[in-house]
């Protein structure tokens, strides 16, 4: 039994252990049928090791601890096993409290995601039973007047509405308010102080979620850590993008990040990766034998990865004017899946070993050119009597702006496995619909018996493979097919998995999911320093180059399918955008 | 419908190509269609003449095809059909006959009663015996009154393409024999000698069983040819005229994500699975001679498998399948008494109604270890295949009734998420289904993440259901297998040598069977089987795709 609370590794010191040891315990529901609740990836294994992994069943303890396949790890009663981490994790759990703040309560990512995540997580039980809320930010208000704000955002999931009001009031009355400057050491002193008075001699463990705007970062930064940092447990520091404009930029705020936390404290989320779709990538590609031999350029002959919204900066456009599309969405989220969708089979699904992947995906990768890019920018445009703004039209933004709010790019792997096929990328606003979705196209059927009955369009004929991260999650697998009938005419149909159909229940915020990692100390799906230069390195000259050289966007009706530019630039390598076809997609 | 079907076999001449340019006023979809038919259309007669006309065949599924073919426009325009059977009838008792089962497609219902009015105009009638060659004389007397009409557009066409047909129509004739195996040849000898075609086509469609054995199954074939060549054969396995078993070649062929999946190295094993929910019901009279192994395996789930396994050919033209499918045959080990177990079906009460035994059926000998189920392991030892169990399961009286091919793949080596499954990597292992029948689909089962905040991981369908999807009804397998002889296409039909390998394959064990008096292991009427095929699968480390406890099963 002792094997079991050993640390797996040297590599965690007995402090650390320590640290790592006394965090907050998971709820008992996940222990007791770890398999049919719905927080089951807090397992123990998170407590006893530094390098947190991705929630084992309790079983996989022992085998990690060296003891597969050995006499007693046999020999071990499951049951036994349970009751055992609940005697200590009981303990735990009541010595321990979590107080997460948030910096910028008062804005419109608190209000819309940060608190009902916080909320959701505490109503699907998932958070620990000592916690607290408290929101940060200038503007004077009382904890009542919070709460008031918060509650008019707070919803119950659909699939069990019993107890709602009454959690939600429970919840309420966890959460606090702190006004205070962001820059002064003295306002978070005072918040440290009421922070402490609340986890009343517990052993704390504090997150801040920072919502606020880049410039201030760092300053909150240098306040909490000074101030509000725990004294005994972990704290921990969640940022949202944009982490800078460029490789400078980015490293300056990393290097400012780092004067006062740790890379284990500092938490860049990139909400795109806790999608469901996102987060199911690995589970295809790894758990399906017959996605492995396809999974290369000998079969993939190119991948799509598309993000639309069918809005545009709508009053705004303030902050976007300054970043741009490729900045907002391709630099992070995009190039974020791209690493996690090729990507070489990783040791673990340790957080290190998965982005230890994901950077040598990235490093890899040829910086983007000039000519592989094209940037669009929606203009107005009249459409049933209505009239759409053009985007300089919004308010917020110059109305000499020649920033991007379409790109269309193609980008490179050079190793092994990806050398020459075409990653596209394709990204806007205001377009015809939203939609996110990943495209494998794969080659054509070399030889193909079948040439004859598809006359010319043999491009029509390949398969491909459609992960619709959002909305309506689907996959679905574009196959040729007999049309039923006494000819032999050939068709394209899909195989389908649509989740409504298949998952009758709610599928979870990203918010929610990443903020319950972080508090468990699962990195996997945030950003590492060196991950986020990586991925700067391959934006910045070209970032640089369209700026020097002032390249005017092309422009494009709002609601429209985008500029053409998008299709010549795919046709430059041989590829038809999969979103845009004749068929119904 | 182009691809395949314009390059009939048959001979093709210049001047056919060039009339099918002239006749092609129709609209390009509508040539698609008509593509099809015998290039011959306008000069050429088609007779077709159902031996065995009273027979329940003919009844529930030719005519029915036939009539279905004609309301389809997919016949030629000049054609007869005669009906031929021992019973006295005449032509207008053969037409309300089989007027009775005539059904119109559910998706266009005009003009239906027109259609089988002039359908069953063209529907005639001789009463003869089927070793009589005067009695066939007589009908081909009859066929050549209803072939001699010669229309103006014959006229000009003779004139145009001064085509070979001056003498009178090319009259081509098709024969159906759906009739018991002992008088196959009879018919055969009368119909070749006495009502052969005087100068187009003579084909002649025969039904299992093709013999029992290597041996009988080798004296059917040479006396057949006595009286005909191999190019006038028609061997039906209406299995192979299935919507998903055409399917198949197109799945394997035309679809690249499949290529490197198809071979030992990535597919554990392969299961073809039969099941019928009812029991011989007072018809086991022929079925106790055969057996389920006859009458099911080495026919249909061989061809089935035959044309799973089979190297990539040449081109889809009859021959170079059929080569590519002698060659699988040939490949594979003869059964072994080791790797097959067998059944047969006893009474079993249930809610109230008691459902009888194989054996209580009057027309089987109380004493018959005739199989009524049967499942088996078979092995191909070439490059492609060596050490696949490929798995065969057939029964009567099962609970339930499904057509299925299973793929079932290997499981991930090194998987990341093993530890998310626990102990049962058996289930997470990557599986295709072709279901066949009832409610024609394809899926492939994969791992995925369950949605929400866990890891939890689940088996789930990519799904292509053929009733979502494609509104359209799907046609009978003896409408297309009859098309395709009127046309000449053979790829769908069993060449000679194909069957001697079939049989060569089964004929050792079921001689073994029967000499040993082998008991089968019996089940309930509606179970789910013996017990025993689960011990052959587990033999091979293979578990059972259709009887597993998920939702698709």
């Amino acid at each position: 039994m002792a094997a079991q609370i050993t640390p797996p590794s040297s590599s965690s010191s007995s402090l650390a252990f320590s640290s790592e040891f006394n965090v907050w315990k998971p709820m008992r529901c996940c222990f007791f049928n770890w398999v049919s609740q719905v927080c089951p990836r807090i397992r123990p294994t998170n407590h006893f090791r530094i390098k947190s992994s991705n929630g084992h069943p309790l079983n996989a303890v022992s085998m990690q601890g060296g003891m597969d396949g050995s006499p007693l790890a046999k020999g071990i009663n499951p049951e036994e096993q349970e009751e055992f981490f609940i005697d200590i994790l009981d303990k735990e759990e009541a010595l321990s409290t979590l107080s997460i703040t948030v910096v910028g309560a008062s804005g419109d990512l608190a209000k819309k995601k940060i608190f009902p995540a916080l909320f959701a997580l505490y109503y699907e039980d998932c958070l620990p039973k000592n916690f607290i809320v408290f929101g940060y930010a200038r503007s004077k208000l009382t904890d009542e007047e919070l709460r008031n704000i918060i509650s008019t955002t707070l919803t119950c999931r659909i699939d069990k509405r019993e107890n709602c009001k009454d959690k939600m009031e429970q919840f309420l009355k966890r959460c606090f308010y702190h006004s205070g400057e962001y820059n002064s050491e003295e306002n978070f002193a005072e918040l440290d102080s009421k922070l402490k008075k609340k986890e009343a001699g517990k052993l704390s463990n504090r997150l801040f979620y920072l919502s606020i705007p880049p410039n201030i970062f760092v300053d909150v930064v240098r306040c909490a850590s000074m101030k509000a940092s725990s004294a005994y447990g972990w704290t921990r520091v969640i940022v949202e993008k944009p982490f800078g404009r460029d490789s400078e930029s980015s490293a300056e705020l990393t290097r400012c990040l780092k004067k006062y936390l740790t890379e284990d404290q500092i938490f860049r989320i990139d909400h795109y990766l806790g999608k469901e779709l996102v987060e199911n990538l690995s589970v295809l590609r790894f758990s399906n034998l017959i996605f492995e031999p396809l999974w290369s350029r000998n079969y993939i002959r190119n991948v799509q990865f598309i993000f639309s919204e069918d809005f545009g900066t709508e009053g705004r456009g303030g902050y976007f004017d300054n970043y741009g599309i490729i900045r907002d969405i391709m630099q992070n989220h995009l190039l974020q899946i791209l690493a996690l969708f090729a990507m070489e089979t990783p040791v673990s699904l340790d957080a290190e070993d998965v982005r230890n992947e994901k950077v040598k995906v990235l490093r890899s990768m040829k910086p983007l050119e000039l000519e592989d890019v094209i940037i669009g920018q929606y203009k107005g445009h009249n459409k049933g009597g209505r009239a759409y703004p053009g985007y300089t039209d919004d308010s917020t933004v110059p109305k000499n702006s020649i920033t991007p709010t379409f790109a269309a790019a193609a980008l490179f792997i050079n190793n092994a496995r990806w050398d020459g096929v075409p990653f596209l990328m394709k990204a806007g606003k205001a377009l015809h619909r939203k939609r996110a979705e990943i495209r494998v196209q794969f080659r054509h059927v070399p030889g193909n018996l079948y040439k004859r009955n598809f006359g010319t369009d043999l491009d029509k004929a390949t398969n491909e493979l459609v992960l619709r991260v959002q909305p309506d999650e689907a996959i679905y697998l574009k196959i040729n097919n007999k049309v039923p009938g006494l000819g032999m005419r050939l068709d394209r149909s899909d195989l389908n998995l649509l989740y409504r159909a298949r998952y009758p229940t709610e599928i979870p915020d990203a918010y929610e999911r990443l903020l319950l990692d972080a508090i468990a100390g699962e990195r996997r799906l945030f950003i590492r320093s060196d991950e986020l230069d990586a991925a700067w390195s391959l934006f910045t000259p070209l970032l640089k180059e369209l700026e020097a050289k002032k390249i005017a966007p092309e422009l494009y009706p709002y609601g429209s399918r985008g500029p053409v530019g998008a299709h010549y630039l795919a046709a430059k390598y041989n590829v038809r955008w999969g979103d845009l076809g004749g068929e119904d997609d | 419908a182009v691809a395949t079907k314009v390059s009939p076999v048959e001979k093709e001449t210049p001047i056919e190509k060039l009339k099918s340019e002239l006749l092609s006023v129709t609209s390009s979809n509508e040539w698609d269609e008509k593509a099809g038919f015998d290039i011959n259309e306008n000069e050429s007669t088609v007779s077709i003449t159902v031996v065995g006309a009273s027979g329940d065949l003919a009844k529930k599924k030719i005519f029915p095809a036939l009539f279905a073919l004609y309301y389809e426009g997919c016949l030629p325009k000049h054609f007869t059909v005669y009906g031929y059977a021992r019973s006295k009838m005449t032509d207008a008792e053969l037409r309300n006959m089989v007027s009775k089962t005539l059904t119109c497609r559910i998706d266009k219902r005009e003009n239906c009663g027109e259609k089988m009015e002039e359908f069953l105009k063209r529907c005639f009638y001789h009463s003869g015996q089927y070793d009589s060659e005067e009695n066939f004389a007589q009908l081909d007397k009859k066929l050549k009154e209803h072939e001699g009409v010669v229309s103006d557009a014959d006229l000009l066409s003779m004139i145009i393409f001064q085509s070979d047909v001056l003498g009178g129509k090319v009259s081509n004739r098709l024969f159906y024999l759906s009739i018991p195996p002992n008088i196959f040849i009879d018919a055969v000898k009368c119909a070749s000698s006495s009502a052969s075609s005087g100068n187009g086509w003579t084909r002649v469609i025969v039904e299992k069983p093709f013999g029992r054995d290597s041996d009988s199954s080798a004296a059917l074939t040479k006396a057949l040819k006595q009286y005909l060549t191999e190019d006038q054969i028609f061997r039906i396995d209406h299995y192979l005229g299935k919507e998903l078993v055409e399917n198949l070649s197109v799945l394997r062929f035309s679809n690249l994500i499949f290529e490197p999946l198809w071979s030992r190295q990535y597919i554990r094993n392969v299961q073809l699975i039969f099941s019928e929910d009812f029991g011989t019901e007072g018809r086991g009279g022929y079925f106790d001679h055969y057996g389920i192994i006859r009458d099911i395996m080495q026919n249909h789930l061989l061809q089935i498998l035959a044309l799973f396994a089979m190297e990539t050919p040449v081109s889809l033209d009859a021959e170079d399948i059929r080569n590519e499918k002698v060659k699988v045959l040939r490949s594979m080990r003869p059964l072994q008494l080791e790797d097959v177990v067998i059944g047969q079906y006893k009474s079993h009460s249930k809610g109230g109604v008691t459902y009888p035994a194989y054996t209580d059926d009057k027309t089987v000998p109380k004493d018959s270890l005739t199989p009524t189920f049967a499942a088996a392991a078979l092995f191909i030892d070439n490059a492609r295949w060596d050490g696949v169990p490929f798995l065969m399961k057939a029964g009567k009286a099962l609970h339930n009734k499904r057509a299925e091919i299973r793929v079932q793949f290997r499981h991930v080596p090194g998987n990341l998420y093993n530890r998310n499954f626990g102990t049962d990597l058996d289930q997470a292992t990557n599986e295709l289904v072709i279901r066949v029948q009832p409610d024609e689909a394809i899926y492939l089962k994969i791992n995925n993440k369950v949605p929400g905040l866990g890891m939890r991981l689940d088996c789930s369908n990519l799904n292509l259901h053929y009733a979502a999807r494609y509104s359209k009804e799907i046609p009978d397998a003896y409408e297309r297998l009859l098309l395709d002889a009127i046309e000449g296409e053979r790829r769908l039909f069993i060449r000679s040598d194909e069957l001697d390998a079939a049989w060569s394959l089964f004929t050792s064990v079921l001689a073994e069977l029967e000499e040993k008096k082998i008991m089968p292991e019996y089940y309930p009427y509606g179970s789910r089987g013996p017990v025993g095929a689960h011990y052959l699968a587990a033999r091979y480390n293979v578990r059972w795709g259709d009887l597993g406890l998920d939702q698709s099963a």
